[in-house]
């Protein structure tokens, strides 16, 4: 079982290099062998599954093993892997999840369709001439390979870390999905949209994982080590790090590194206020956005907070003050739902209100661990992940039905918007159901679909633990998200089709319907694994399961069973979808959207995201673009280099003044002088030398007079 | 006896009309006449102060003898140069013979 | 013979370069084919020399091996004096590493082949020769010998404004020098020696003095921080480097980049720690404020360009930056846990550096003998017509931007884990630098590879055999050093333990 486990991210890293490195030029080459690793690791992670619910007592005695890794003078750090109940779970929904989705990718991409004549690497396909018709087909990706490749590296960082034992690795493989990330949201990276957009959500996040860095480094100089059950479980060094305080704002070290390690969510979970990175990665295929931004990268965020959830509780009890990070997390989570449910109405595009949705869940997951229900924002989780994905690949096959049909008809409407769309119920039958159990889950159908269970279970906790405005917020939350679901499929499915692509749209092929009918049916039946024994009528007939495997570590959470969360889950819901469908049934082509009538200047608010892009745009990167562009270029180039040069001039100044002072007037000067004063003063003698011999007589005699009077007065006399 | 003082005197008023031809005398050949008269008085000089003196020993006779022959060496020295000066410069006028001026 | 050979095993690798560049006055300049091979070969000596060091190396013991002693200066106390410890013998390898794939890279030089490469020869003995000299003088001599074919590389090879560049670099280098110097002279005699294991005892129990009113210790250690603060470079000193790096010709930026910065880490390293250990920890605040100011300043003005080249110039400053502030925390917290993983981040930063920085200067001199512009404006799209090319510079940029797996993150993870405890606001700050490091390399990514492919560029080629083989051993490494840092680290783990 161990080496299973070691093993488990294996097979996909080694799909990574055996398709960069040999099988790039043949695409059924490259995505069997994608296919296979995916199998391999689901393989490993359902034996891993089974084996671990056969287990009791996971949790408290995980399998766990650690080798030596990085020398640290006579110590080391040690990195290893765990199987807990958490990662256990987390295995199961990962391996799924991207298992069907390396499946519907194969789809996605049109193999088996032949490659556009006007297909270019790095722009998304655009169709290919029919012989004789005169429409066109899809055509093949032409980077095909290349996908495959990035989502196997994914799929190895995804699945290492959710084996990982240590913060050091986790981060490692935070980090490379975040790489992933980039590279599949810029797969396209011709389009300067996509480009943008990957270098927008690898920086947002990035501002992220710098706080998290910081508090790895900081919890590893504290506890000399990065081991979770050195650290986690061990409540010694809980309770040291909860009551020593550090310098920071008065916080204990356990709330500071909480708050940090959280930032890491905050970024990659694409919370408030990092969450401006998470719509804008739907420029990415829409394989890509099932797979990273709606099941596993963003699940990564909330996975990692649930992981630390012994340290951010560190110090509290059931009923008591919420300390710093859980409140800190509450609220952001709680406000983050709302505030993204609110965005998602004013959207048209159908991945966009699936982007948003995404954004308001995992703000529900982050608010259930801030409120201590660990167990119930772990279930959100796991059902989520179902739901999302089926949600996003759904949407991808409605996108793919679109773009049959505009390629059929020549239509110039935009595949994406749902405004668009219409009708699609009877051209995309498959779609259709599958799309519904979607998006009735997430709508928390009450009962039968699995967000049900999962959403109904946080909002009891909430209501239980007395969070009202919590409780308040959230199933505000749940209405708004009942009725956008209500709203996207009114749109998508029902009706008539309101433009020629949708007339002419069609079903899409098996390899992308078998996956969502395989998610549908998780979205339905996951959970029922999680129901609460103490449920009226239907409490107990099948085991809670998931409460049970996670709940080992943690006291009970929910407590007695209280039947006014769930009447607000229940009216919530089925209120929000009646009256999404209301509204939206008789949406006819030229209609603007009634919301936009009915809503009016908050709908412009909706829709424009309530301006955070623009105000990140003004506030941070603008003053940031122009420190990079001008204040540091213009004190290395006037500050710096002008002192260098002042220095430079006034040596040069110095060497020239010496020269005018002291070399050319003395250094010269008096040699020159000398030279002179000869040449003058042989101008002047010479003209004693008259070449007259008398003259040289006479003179001659009185210089010797002149020498005998001098004899005989001076030196005689 | 005619003291000897008056051949001195005799003695150097030639010298002097000797020097006053060195001097101031034009021509080379002057110039040249006035050296013989500076010579001359000379002699007359040693001849006085021998014949006065030191009769009996021969070193002014001698020294005279010699006086005479480099006279009328230099002389003919002299007027060598003198025509060899008057053929190259066509004047024998001393002023005129400068081209060693400085 | 092997004996005699691993007896004089050093002043193989440090003299062979010199000894190949005089054989090649034999080779008519015209010969320009067998020059490359002949300076080819003569590279790979050195380096083919070092991992037989390395083989032979016993990682267990801190002390110098591989000694060589002889006199030089009778009268000074100046012998020559070489060995190698764990961290030396690191950055050996690496200059042994780089070398070769420069001479490759230089295989495109057609004027005055000859010449260069003898300079390049010249270069790598006077690079080597700093890391491997155990006496101060000889440490001097290599150190500003180092500075001469440089100034001529960059003179006669180099980009447009390359008089200006090469005359700052060698007068702003010469003038950190020249505390060097004179601290040098007055550590000489006033300890008699030059042998540095013979200054450090002598000079440690030396107390009092005063130079012009100032501390002796204290004038003597600023003059040597100084001049390797000139070298790394530390802010404000480092206005030099993107000149001069910018106007390299390619393989001379490579070798810039890759190991003269690592010159003055070294000098730290080796000399201002183990020497001026109370000054250190005295000063150590400032030199951190210092080392963080390059990492923020170096980010900020990386992301700001416009040139390709100077951005990565200016990406050696944001990276060395983090060298020094490790060092800086070492100096304030000498003999500690954190002290030593601050070190030992630093020695493999040096690494991780000099492996990234050699392959993007690499690759921008591979898209500027293509595109003939480094204006990244100009630039875009090329991951269409350039897939390999656009692959590996996605590589070796993430390598430089520190991502986990590649050598930078974990060197970049110890610095931040042993200067926490020690500087915790600069560490933080440092982080946002980090954030910045994130910003440009995705600017340079963007603004080369991604976008529309403009219509002049879409007869280029991709990389040829040549370049692959200059990149791919730089890219294998990193990958190496990343996935298992403890295969290098062994190497000079131990040494770092024992130089406080």
């Amino acid at each position: 079982m161990l080496t299973l486990l070691w093993l488990v991210p294996i097979p996909p890293l080694i799909s990574f290099t055996l398709i960069s490195l040999f099988t790039r030029r043949s695409r059924r080459l490259s995505h069997w062998v994608a296919l296979a690793a995916a199998g391999l690791s689901w393989l490993g992670s359902m034996l891993l599954f089974a084996w671990a619910i056969g287990q009791q007592n996971l949790a408290n005695d995980p399998l766990t093993t650690a080798i030596n890794f990085l020398p640290t003078g006579d110590t080391w750090l040690q990195i290893g892997v765990l199987l807990d109940p958490l990662s256990a779970l987390t295995l199961f929904f990962v391996a799924w999840t991207i298992l069907m989705i390396f499946i519907y990718s194969i789809g996605y991409h049109n193999f088996g369709q032949p490659a556009g004549a006007h297909d270019l690497p790095g722009l998304p396909p655009h169709g290919v001439e029919v012989a004789g018709a005169h429409s066109r087909e899809p055509s093949v990706e032409p980077l095909y390979s290349r996908f495959f490749a990035f989502i196997s590296l994914f799929a190895f960082a995804m699945f290492a870390l959710v084996v990982t034992d240590n913060l050091l690795v986790l981060y490692a493989a935070w980090e490379i999905m975040g790489l992933c990330s980039y590279l599949l949201i810029g797969f396209w990276y011709a389009r300067p949209s996509a480009r943008d957009a990957a270098v927008k959500a690898f920086l947002t996040t990035r501002v992220g994982d710098m706080f998290m860095l910081l508090g790895m480094v900081i919890l590893y100089t504290i506890t000399g080590t990065l081991n979770y059950r050195e650290i986690l479980a061990n409540p010694g060094v809980l309770g040291s790090l909860a009551t020593n305080i550090s310098p920071v704002l008065g916080l204990s070290w356990a709330a500071l590194i909480g708050l940090l390690i959280f930032a890491g969510t905050v970024g990659k979970s694409a919370q408030f206020p990092l969450h401006t990175w998470l719509p804008d990665a739907m420029e990415g295929p829409t394989p890509v956005s099932a797979m990273i931004h709606a099941a596993t990268m963003v699940s990564a965020g909330v996975f990692l907070s649930a992981r630390f959830f012994p340290l951010i509780t560190a110090g509290w009890e059931q009923g008591h003050l919420l300390t710093t990070p859980m409140l800190v997390m509450a609220i952001i989570g709680a406000f983050t739902a709302l505030f993204a449910a609110l965005i998602a109405l004013g959207q048209r595009d159908i991945k966009r209100v699936l982007a948003y949705s995404t954004i308001s869940q995992l703000g529900y997951m982050v608010a259930a661990l801030g409120i201590g229900a660990y167990t119930a924002a772990v279930f959100h989780l796991f059902t989520h992940a179902f739901f999302k994905a089926l949600l996003f690949l759904g949407s991808g096959s409605v996108i793919h039905g679109m773009e049959h049909g505009k390629l059929a008809t020549g239509d110039t409407a935009d595949q994406q918007d749902m405004f668009s769309m219409g009708g699609l119920r009877g051209k995309m039958p498959l779609t259709f159901y599958t799309f519904l159990a979607g998006a009735l889950s997430l709508a928390g159908f009450p009962l039968l679909t699995a967000g049900f269970w999962s959403k109904d279970e946080i909002l009891s906790s909430a209501f239980n633990g007395n969070y009202l405005i919590i409780f308040i917020t959230l199933a505000l939350s749940a209405f708004i998200t009942a009725f956008y679901s209500a709203r996207q499929l009114t749109l998508t499915f029902l009706g008539q089709p309101r433009t020629p692509s949708a007339k002419h749209a069609h079903e899409s092929r098996h390899v992308m319907t078998l996956p969502l009918a395989v998610l549908a049916f998780f979205a339905i039946v996951a959970g029922w694994f999680g129901v609460p024994e103490d449920f009226p009528v239907l409490g107990g007939v099948l085991p809670n399961f998931i409460g049970e495997f996670l709940g080992g570590a943690h006291a009970a959470e929910t407590g007695h069973f209280n039947p006014i969360p769930l009447l607000v889950s229940i009216v919530a819901s089925l209120g929000g979808l009646y009256l999404g469908w209301l509204v939206h049934r008789h949406q006819s082509a030229a209609a603007v959207d009634p919301l936009k009538r009915g809503l009016g200047v908050f709908f412009t608010a909706f829709e424009h995201k309530f301006w955070v892009d623009e105000f990140y745009r003004l506030a941070l990167i603008r003053p940031a673009t122009w420190l990079a562009e001008v204040a540091v270029p213009w004190i290395d180039l006037n500050i710096l280099d002008g002192s260098l040069h002042a220095i430079g001039r006034f040596g040069s100044w110095l060497g020239s003044t010496f020269r005018r002072v002291l070399d050319i007037p003395v250094a010269n000067g008096v040699p020159d002088g000398a030279a002179s004063l000869t040449k003058w003063s042989g101008g002047k003698l010479r003209l004693t030398q008259t070449g007259r011999v008398q003259q040289y007589l006479v003179s001659s005699l009185m210089l010797v007079v002149l020498a005998g009077l001098i004899v005989m007065l001076v030196l005689n006399g | 006896m005619i003291p000897l003082s008056w051949y001195l005197l005799v003695a150097a008023a030639l010298f002097c009309i000797g020097l006053f031809g060195v001097l101031a005398r034009k021509n080379v050949i002057g110039i040249l006449m006035g050296i013989e008269l500076m010579l001359n008085a000379v002699n007359i000089n040693l001849l006085a102060f021998w014949s006065y003196l030191y009769s009996e020993q021969v070193n002014g006779l001698v020294f005279a003898a010699i006086v005479f022959a480099a006279a009328a060496a230099e002389t003919a020295v002299g007027l060598g140069l003198v025509l060899s000066a008057y053929r190259r410069r066509g004047t024998v006028i001393a002023d005129e013979l400068d081209t060693m001026k400085g | 013979m092997m004996t005699w050979v691993l007896a004089h095993l050093i002043t193989l690798i440090l003299f062979s370069p010199l000894v190949v560049g005089l054989v090649l006055w034999f080779i008519p300049v015209r010969q320009v084919k067998a020059i490359r091979w002949v300076t080819l070969a003569g590279t790979l000596i050195p380096f083919f020399l070092a991992l037989a060091a390395w083989a032979r190396f016993d990682s267990a013991s801190p002390a110098f091996q591989f000694i060589e002693q002889v006199p030089w200066y009778i009268s000074l106390n100046a012998s020559y004096h070489v060995g190698v410890d764990g961290i030396s013998l690191t950055m050996v390898l690496l200059t042994t590493l780089l070398m070769p794939l420069a001479i490759l890279t230089s295989f495109n030089i057609t004027e005055k082949t000859r010449t260069y490469m003898q300079l390049f020869l010249l270069l790598e003995t006077a690079m080597l020769g700093v890391f491997v000299a155990l006496d101060l003088l000889l440490f001097f001599v290599f150190w500003e010998v180092g500075l001469v074919p440089m100034y001529f590389l960059i003179a006669a090879w180099g980009g447009k404004n390359r008089n200006y560049a090469s005359l700052k670099f060698i007068l702003f280098t010469m003038g950190g020098s020249l505390g060097l110097l004179l601290a040098t002279q007055m550590m000489g005699m006033l300890t008699g020696s030059f042998d540095l294991s013979v200054v450090t005892e002598k000079w440690l129990a030396l107390e009092g003095g005063t130079l012009f009113g100032l501390p002796l210790k204290t004038i003597t250690f600023w003059a040597f921080v100084i001049a390797f603060a000139v070298k790394v470079p530390v802010w404000p000193f480092h206005t030099w480097l993107p000149d001069a790096h910018t106007e390299a010709p390619t393989a001379g930026s490579m070798i810039l980049a890759g190991v003269l910065l690592k010159l003055g880490a070294y000098g730290f390293i080796r000399l201002v720690l183990p020497l001026f250990p109370a000054e250190s920890q005295a000063f150590a605040p400032w030199l951190a404020a210092l080392s963080v100011a390059a990492i923020v300043m170096g980010a900020l003005g990386a992301w700001g360009q416009s040139d390709f080249k100077r951005l990565v110039a200016y990406s050696s400053i944001n990276h060395m930056g983090f060298v020094v502030l490790a060092v800086a925390a070492a100096g304030a917290a000498a003999g500690t846990p954190d002290a030593h993983i601050a070190m030992n981040g630093a020695v493999l930063q040096m690494v991780a550096h000099g492996l990234s920085s050699a392959g993007m200067f690499f690759l921008v001199g591979a898209i500027y003998e293509r595109t003939h512009t480094r204006d990244l404006n100009e630039l875009g799209g090329l991951y269409a017509q350039l897939p390999v090319y656009g692959s590996v510079l996605t590589f070796i940029a993430m390598a430089s931007l520190g991502l986990p797996g590649l050598a930078g993150f974990m060197a970049e993870f110890q610095i931040v884990r042993g200067t926490w405890p020690v500087f915790m606001g600069a560490t933080a700050i440092a982080l946002v630098g980090l954030f910045f490091t994130g910003a440009y390399i995705l600017k340079a990514l963007k603004l080369t590879l991604h976008g529309p492919l403009p219509e002049r560029w879409k007869k280029l080629t991709d990389l040829n055999v040549r370049e692959l083989v200059v990149v791919s051993p730089l890219m294998a490494l990193s990958l190496w050093i990343g996935l298992w840092p403890a295969g290098i680290m062994s190497l000079f783990n131990l040494t770092v333990a024992a130089l406080f």
